[in-house]
């Protein structure tokens, strides 16, 4: 039985729908994440979690126990929130404390706990200083104790890295996702950064418009997107219109110039049937067991890792390609003819 | 390629004109220029006024007696109503006030509700004076329309009470009309300012609505509300013209004892009331220095 279930979820605000449809089973000490764009619906699935909004329909079951209806300071469920929402008129250490001292627990206990969340953070110095006297990764660093310090059955991050900067962000996810693994805790991270979700989640939940595009392994949500919305919003996509389709013969063509494919059988394919390649998957030149398209290079783009080649391959179709940088490329010019080529594998249909 | 010519663009550059020209400062100067000169004639001006007045006696020679004046019995009294006067309606006005604004702000009521009572505190909270004195009066005075109507409707004779509007209470349930709304109108921001997120990670906790409040929302909104209360303390202590319209110098407020030193017939002592006033000039700028200290704390616990 799933440690955290959620059933026929939906929530609705006046006529807006929010949530519709959701229905997720989270195992104990999973790291899921509810990945989409903005007014998706996934934070106001994590507040119903939370306890902050009732769901309009459905159950949320936490360790077999109905929990829907039971109020937010009852179900010892740790949230961390998107701006840290530290209580400002305390130090660090009464905003570790706080949950304990709220639940009566024994003075020195809390001082034993705060001082283990203080280490579990590499915060331990900083006990008796206030939030205005951190920066925003050590605020959210004391958020995250603060929230694991009542030893939650489940922990909830709202977009928790949104308000920092680059550096500090992939620092801290890496934090995140250590003290998850120690603790073993079940986790729920709310965010729109699709490479967060990706480096930190055992299962990633893609939505879109209140509802779950596609639930799979960061590997599966990027390697066989199922929706056109999740093969777009996760990573990058060329989305190229096709002609002459043979789904028998799994070829066609696609300006002018022949493409097979290995597309699956039980996929949907919609009225309007467009190539799906990613970026990554193209080589400047020929290959075995690979399609061949010749271009035109009409811009490059440079990214530090990644060189991003833009090539019109005719009838108006541009692809991008990105190619490794390395100081022994040999890079083409804007306005060269190029072959460029990708796996048969490698392509599908949407 | 030589590094001459870069150097000179750098010289060039740096004599160039600036973007904004100088004369541009100097209008932002002019600008303020009649407040610098308001502050310089109707404060800094009278205060050297009082000072000075306050230690010279009737014939122009400095003396101590003035202040030496200032506990006399009467005049200890009058700082004595005066004060109590300014806590009870800095009291009356701050929990009213609150409770308004909180209403507003956090409470649940429509936002068009909000608008009406801003826009009305900002009025009322300078209508003070004559004017107030006069609508208390024909409301609430012995004849006034309310008074009237308690009594003939009602059977209710507020005088036959023990209520009457000039009297201590009278007079504190009149200020009371400027007092709450500036406490609506200090405290308002401070209530806004208080985060959804606070309240939520408390409840997330595992926190009551109780503990919420005692533990993080109050302590938070403590600085703001004690400074608006001494903001309303010192708003009372330094009126005038409606206790003594209300009142007609019954009540022997320190303002009133002031005016009476100055421009009284019998009690003319200009050196006695320019030392009350000094008396006054130090209690509203302790109230003032503890205000913005209270706001400066508030101000820098809320800063992200």
């Amino acid at each position: 039985m799933s440690f955290l279930t959620l059933v026929d979820i939906s929530k609705t605000f006046g006529a807006t729908v929010a949530v519709a449809d959701f229905n997720l089973d989270i195992e104990k000490g999973e790291f899921v994440s509810f990945l989409g764009p903005s007014g998706c619906g996934k934070t106001t699935t994590l507040r119903m979690i939370a306890g902050f909004e009732l769901p309009t329909t459905g159950n949320i079951t936490l360790d077999g126990a109905d929990i829907t209806f039971q109020p937010s300071n009852q179900r010892n469920v740790g949230m961390v929130f998107q701006a840290y929402a530290l209580f400002p008129n305390m130090t660090v250490a009464q905003n570790i404390g706080f949950g304990l001292q709220v639940r009566k627990t024994p003075p020195a206990e809390v001082r034993r706990r705060v001082d283990e969340m203080l280490t579990l953070i590499h915060l331990e110095e900083f006990a008796s200083r206030y939030p205005y006297q951190m920066s925003g990764g050590q605020q959210q660093r004391v958020a995250l104790a603060r929230a694991l310090a009542i030893q939650p059955r489940v922990l909830l991050l709202d977009e928790p890295l949104s308000a920092l900067d680059a550096k500090i962000r992939v620092e801290l996810r890496l934090e995140i996702r250590r003290i998850q693994q120690t603790l073993g805790i079940t986790t729920v991270y709310v965010t729109h950064d699709q490479e967060e979700a990706l480096s930190l989640s055992d299962r990633v939940v893609v939505m879109s418009r209140g509802r779950m595009e596609q639930v799979g392994t960061p590997y599966e949500i990027y390697n066989y997107p199922t929706t056109e919305f999740v093969a777009s919003f996760v990573g990058q996509l060329n989305l190229l219109p096709i002609a002459n389709l043979d789904r028998d013969a799994r070829s066609c063509t696609l300006a002018g110039q022949p493409i097979r494919f290995e597309h699956s059988g039980d996929r949907p394919i919609s009225d309007t049937p467009r190539l799906a390649i990613r970026p990554e998957e193209f080589w400047l030149g020929d290959g075995q067991e690979r399609n061949l398209l010749r271009g035109r290079v009409e811009t490059l783009i440079f990214l530090g890792a990644i060189i991003r080649v833009r090539v019109d391959i005719g009838d108006g179709v541009l692809i991008s390609a990105d190619l490794f940088n390395a100081r022994s490329l040999n890079l083409p010019r804007v306005g060269d003819e190029v072959l460029v080529s990708f796996p048969v594998h490698a392509c599908w249909l949407i | 390629m030589s590094s001459k010519p870069n150097a000179e663009i750098v010289q060039t550059k740096r004599d160039a004109p600036q973007a904004r020209p100088a004369m541009a400062r100097w209008r932002d100067w002019l600008g303020v220029t009649p407040f610098f000169l308001f502050t310089f004639l109707f404060i800094v001006l009278p205060s050297v006024y009082l000072l000075v007045g306050a230690f010279r006696d009737t014939r122009g020679q400095i003396t101590l007696k003035n202040f030496v004046g200032l506990f006399a019995p009467e005049i200890l009294s009058a700082y004595w109503v005066t004060i109590r006067i300014s806590a009870v309606t800095a009291l009356g006005g701050g929990l009213l006030g609150f409770m308004m604004a909180y209403a507003v702000t956090v409470g649940g009521l429509p936002r068009w509700v909000r608008t009406i009572l801003l826009t009305f505190s900002g009025v009322a909270a300078n209508f003070a004076g004559v004017p107030l004195a006069f609508a208390f009066i024909a409301t609430l005075g012995r004849t006034g329309m309310v008074t009237v109507f308690l009594k003939t409707v009602l059977g209710l004779d507020l005088y036959d009470q023990g209520f009457s509007l000039y009297s201590f209470w009278g007079l504190s349930f009149t200020y009371l009309y400027f007092q709450f709304p500036l406490m609506v109108l200090t405290i308002t921001p401070a209530l806004d300012g208080l985060k959804r997120e606070w309240r939520e990670a408390a409840e997330n906790l595992g926190a009551s609505t109780f503990q919420y409040w005692t533990r993080v929302a109050l302590p938070i909104l403590m600085p703001p509300i004690l400074g608006a209360m001494i903001l309303l303390f010192g708003n009372s202590f330094g009126a005038y013209a409606t206790a003594l319209s209300l009142t007609g110098g019954f009540i022997n407020l320190v303002t009133i004892v002031i005016g009476s030193q100055i421009k009284g017939d019998i009690l003319y002592n200009p050196g006695l009331g320019y030392a009350l006033a000094v008396g006054m000039v130090i209690v509203m700028a302790t109230a003032m220095m503890i205000y913005f200290a209270l706001r400066r704390r508030s101000e820098r616990w809320l800063r992200q």
